[in-house]
């Protein structure tokens, strides 16, 4: 997890560093777009993260007790809509940026 | 968000030969018919109409041996009803006609997004926000009807009464951003899911966006599922009467 991190945020100075070598932006480049961009990736990797802990949970839960599992699959639903709703928020962020 | 009008709205302009003009402060001063603007209020009454439709014909046609379209409602019917009563105390079903009616408005909205020429009506915050007003004003209401207008207001304070000056305005603040998480949701998932298609069709047109839209039939689904659901749990939180 600490080299994926660590690996991860020597690719974002990257990035940045290679931005800033391109000819003269008027912008700053972490205004508009690229903001929104990277803001939504790191909201999609942690709400893919915690979708899957609470997939396994609900699988688990289905398969140690088959006859409940109706009441865990709505359940679950209504958990990832919950989870789910945080991206959601980031995505309609990332669209009133422009 | 840019605006992209229906393709049935920039028809109709064209058949109808409406006045397109700038509105200001919207669009860029893009020059756009009043249907090409306000075209998330045509889709939505197209929507209501098409439910309004499926519903009168069922009705008219209603017989002790269900037809397919009648079998397909009363399994909408039954699958509402498991789950009011699964959420709501006591008399439950009395509560059935208004979430059934919200359930098919959604649900039909969202599924305009699949037809060709149309957008759906949730796509656009303006629609869902109205919806999570109408179910935030019935469980509010049919919460004062039920405990009584100061009973229902005094249980946001909570038990304990020295704390109520921090626990009321939390209460009610929760309240209210309940509007926002509810009409949020549905609008992210639906416009996200149309953005994501069209990105798709402007890429190759051809059988490329096919995935996206059997996605969106069941993003479509989900979201009527989980805007119903919610429906329904704020309404049990309303109504139910603490022993």
């Amino acid at each position: 997890m600490k080299k994926f991190l660590t690996t991860a945020f020597l690719f974002t100075l990257a990035a940045v560093a290679f931005a800033q070598g391109a000819p003269a932006a008027t912008k700053s480049l972490f205004e508009g777009q690229f903001t929104a961009h990277i803001a939504l990736a790191i909201a999609a990797a942690g709400c893919g993260l915690a979708q899957g802990k609470a997939v396994v949970a609900a699988c688990e839960g289905v398969a140690r007790n088959p006859q409940a599992a109706g009441n865990i699959r709505t359940t679950m639903i209504i958990g990832l809509a919950l989870i789910e709703a945080l991206v959601i928020y980031v995505l309609v962020a990332a669209f009133a940026i422009k | 968000m840019e605006h992209h009008a229906s393709l049935l709205a920039q028809w109709l302009t064209q058949v109808l030969h409406l006045s397109q003009h700038p509105w200001p402060g919207f669009a860029h001063g893009a020059a756009l018919s009043i249907l090409e603007r306000y075209d998330h209020l045509l889709n939505a009454a197209l929507a209501a109409l098409v439910a309004m439709l499926f519903t009168a014909l069922v009705r008219k046609n209603l017989s002790r041996i269900p037809g397919p379209l009648q079998q397909m409602f009363e399994g909408v019917v039954e699958w509402l009803k498991g789950m009011i009563n699964d959420n709501i105390a006591h008399h439950g079903e009395k509560h059935l006609p208004f979430i059934g009616t919200m359930a098919l408005f959604v649900f039909f909205n969202n599924l305009f997004g699949l037809l060709p020429g149309l957008s759906p009506g949730t796509s656009n915050w303006n629609i869902t926000l109205g919806a999570a007003l109408v179910v935030f004003g019935y469980y509010n209401f049919q919460g004062m009807k039920e405990q009584g207008v100061g009973k229902y207001w005094l249980h946001f304070a909570g038990p304990i009464w020295w704390l109520m000056p921090l626990m009321f305005p939390l209460e009610i603040l929760g309240l209210l951003s309940r509007i926002l998480s509810h009409s949020l949701r549905l609008f992210g998932n639906i416009a996200g899911e149309h953005v994501v298609a069209g990105i798709f069709f402007g890429l190759m047109p051809i059988l490329l966006p096919v995935p996206m839209m059997f996605l969106g039939l069941f993003f479509g689904l989900i979201q009527t599922f989980v805007f119903t659901m919610l429906a329904v749990i704020y309404l049990s939180g309303a109504v139910s009467h603490e022993h």
